[in-house]
């Protein structure tokens, strides 16, 4: 699927590609049931 | 959200194009407490060094949750003091999801931004004026009351 969304399950991945593409953070906490 | 919104091809590719994604169970100590997190989903949007701009708690349904994306990347734009982007994102907005919950707060920090940007009053009364118009039972109508005296 075109849209699939590439989720990192870490905050220190995340804000390392986030300096590296110049792009904000999108965080969703969710329910782990 | 994982049902409905995220499978959306027009969210995942915003959030693809636009934002680095990242999911924590919220009960993922110690980045839930950090963050106050009480209720799922909560959804944040975060400058490159975490800090947060905008948030929002429970279900958004694609065509609420990708003005509520721009929502946020704007207020973060204009936090950090870049307001022509910030404008951009807004008016992107408007043109696309004007009938969004997102869209009042859109029309409110638009004119900020211009304000902010120009140091001209007019648009602050312009925005009062859509507000009163187009969005008149939002709270962002109420914020505005001030600017018909400018």
């Amino acid at each position: 699927m075109a849209g699939k969304i590439q989720w990192e399950k870490d905050m220190d991945t995340a804000l390392r590609r986030a300096k590296s593409e110049g792009k904000p953070v999108f965080l969703d906490f969710f329910n782990p049931g | 959200m994982d049902a409905v919104t995220y499978p959306d091809d027009m969210v995942g590719e915003f959030i693809q194009r636009n934002l680095v994604a990242v999911r924590v169970p919220s009960d993922a100590k110690p980045l839930s407490r950090q963050f106050n997190v009480v209720w799922t989903p909560t959804l944040v949007i975060l400058d490159q060094d975490g800090k947060e701009h905008h948030r929002t708690t429970g279900f958004l349904p694609p065509a609420e949750l990708i003005p509520s994306l721009l929502l946020g990347i704007g207020k973060l734009h204009f936090e950090q003091e870049r307001f022509e982007n910030a404008i951009s994102l807004f008016d992107k907005l408007l043109a696309q999801y004007a009938g969004s919950h997102s869209a009042a707060e859109a029309v409110y920090y638009r004119a900020v931004s211009r304000y902010k940007a120009t140091k001209k009053a007019e648009p602050l009364k312009e925005a009062y004026q859509q507000l009163q118009a187009d969005y008149p039972s939002s709270e962002w109508a109420q914020r505005a009351a001030p600017y018909r005296l400018l």
